[in-house]
């Protein structure tokens, strides 16, 4: 029987419904911002800043990276985090973001070096793609590689959950 | 030599026949063994919950694990100091939740608020959320000051709600696994409550303890006479085993 969502969290023409132990941020940096004002950081001179989606099925902490630094490393083996990051609209048309539609992984696009920084056991999914005319990363962590079949159902799973309108 | 393969090949499927009976009859014979030994059939749940005669059974809908005394621990919807939209599971989770309800506003927080710039750290297995009332009803730019950028602060006049906050400063501790609250109270400091909720769980591991399950048993036994109004020393306890 699939998972009933029983928690909403929307915001930034973001979506998604939050399955029982799954909990969200979501979120956009702040500008000029100065240091710790904003999760990780202060940002760089020009800089646009664009939603970002924080998704994980554990404890998430308030210090974080946009790509999930200092959440990943908390991890276990049963745990996920997902970061969903809008691009600018200059992204808009690029080979890069040519894919429609936030992906379904695989549990073998799920690699150990596909990790922003790596870290023992896990491994991590990229790719990039366009959802409602938005170009968007996905970046996806799995607790355990050994383990990429049941945790890749769960990702999928919450993936289901997120809409972008 | 095609006739041997053939003979051979009828001999291994007919073996092969006599072999899946044999099993298949050794399992209807354990199969029967254990129901004869008042094991149930596979598949079956627990057996229904019933008294003895002339005992009133408890009123429907009364659970028997002892929790419903323990409010209910509800999740935390809120915004960041940072505007985060934010989401934060308190029940149905592996871990407890520290919920220290604060305000910028209160004298009494000074402590907690103190102890957060100095990193103070939550009992093992636990996550500390700090919790103020909605930015509507707070000073953000004040609560900026006062709390650290590693603290995990979320405002949530809801949460105040839920929780049923009497006043700042307020800490619950949720247990992630039962989605029940386990404590709650008031104190000077972050370190004054963590030493309660720590010795809490010492005494709770203590030898000199009875186990938890037992405890809960006892507790959840006397409650379901009491409330079919089986006191002590009811003579309804102590009926012959052949009444039974």
């Amino acid at each position: 029987m699939p998972a009933v969502a029983t928690r909403r969290l929307a915001g930034h023409g973001l979506a998604v419904g939050l399955l029982p132990q799954w909990e969200g941020r979501l979120y956009q940096r702040t500008v000029g911002a100065t240091a710790g004002a904003a999760p990780n950081a202060a940002g760089w001179a020009g800089e646009a800043s664009h939603p970002i989606l924080h998704l994980a099925n554990f404890a998430l902490p308030a210090a974080r990276g946009d790509y999930g630094t200092g959440a990943v490393e908390r991890m276990g083996p049963a745990h996920i985090f997902i970061a969903l990051l809008e691009f600018g609209p200059d992204c808009l048309g690029t080979a890069l973001y040519a894919p429609r539609g936030l992906p379904r992984p695989t549990p073998g696009e799920f690699n150990p070096n596909g990790m922003q920084r790596r870290v023992a056991g896990q491994a991590g999914f990229q790719h990039f793609c366009t959802v409602a005319d938005r170009p968007f990363c996905l970046y996806a962590v799995i607790g355990s590689h050994r383990d990429a079949v049941r945790l890749t159902r769960s990702v999928n799973e919450i993936l289901d959950q997120i809409e972008v309108s | 030599m095609t006739a041997l393969l053939v003979v051979e090949t009828v001999i291994v499927a007919v073996l092969c026949v006599l072999v899946a009976g044999l099993l298949r009859g050794y399992a209807s014979v354990l199969r029967r063994l254990h129901q004869l030994d008042g094991g149930a059939l596979p598949n079956a749940g627990p057996p229904p919950f019933r008294t003895v005669p002339a005992i009133p059974e408890p009123a429907a809908g009364q659970r028997i694990e002892g929790r419903d005394e323990w409010a209910e621990a509800h999740d935390i919807e809120g915004i960041s100091l940072r505007g985060e939209i934010v989401s934060v599971r308190t029940v149905g989770v592996e871990h407890d939740t520290v919920l220290a309800f604060l305000s910028a506003s209160c004298e009494g927080c000074a402590g907690f608020w103190h102890e957060l710039a100095a990193d103070w750290v939550t009992p093992t297995g636990s996550r500390l959320l700090v919790v103020t009332r909605s930015a509507a009803e707070e000073s953000p730019s004040v609560l900026s000051q006062l709390c650290p950028p590693q603290a995990d602060l979320v405002m949530s006049s809801q949460a105040w709600a839920d929780y049923a906050v009497p006043g700042s400063p307020y800490v619950v501790v949720t247990d992630g696994r039962t989605g029940r609250v386990k404590g709650e109270g008031s104190g000077t400091s972050f370190s004054q409550v963590g030493g309660l909720i720590r010795q809490s769980i010492e005494d709770g591991r203590h030898p000199a303890m009875k186990p938890d399950a037992d405890r809960r048993r006892e507790r959840d036994i006397d409650r379901l006479l009491l409330s079919a109004g089986i006191g002590p020393n009811d003579p309804s306890l102590y009926a012959d085993r052949d009444e039974r």
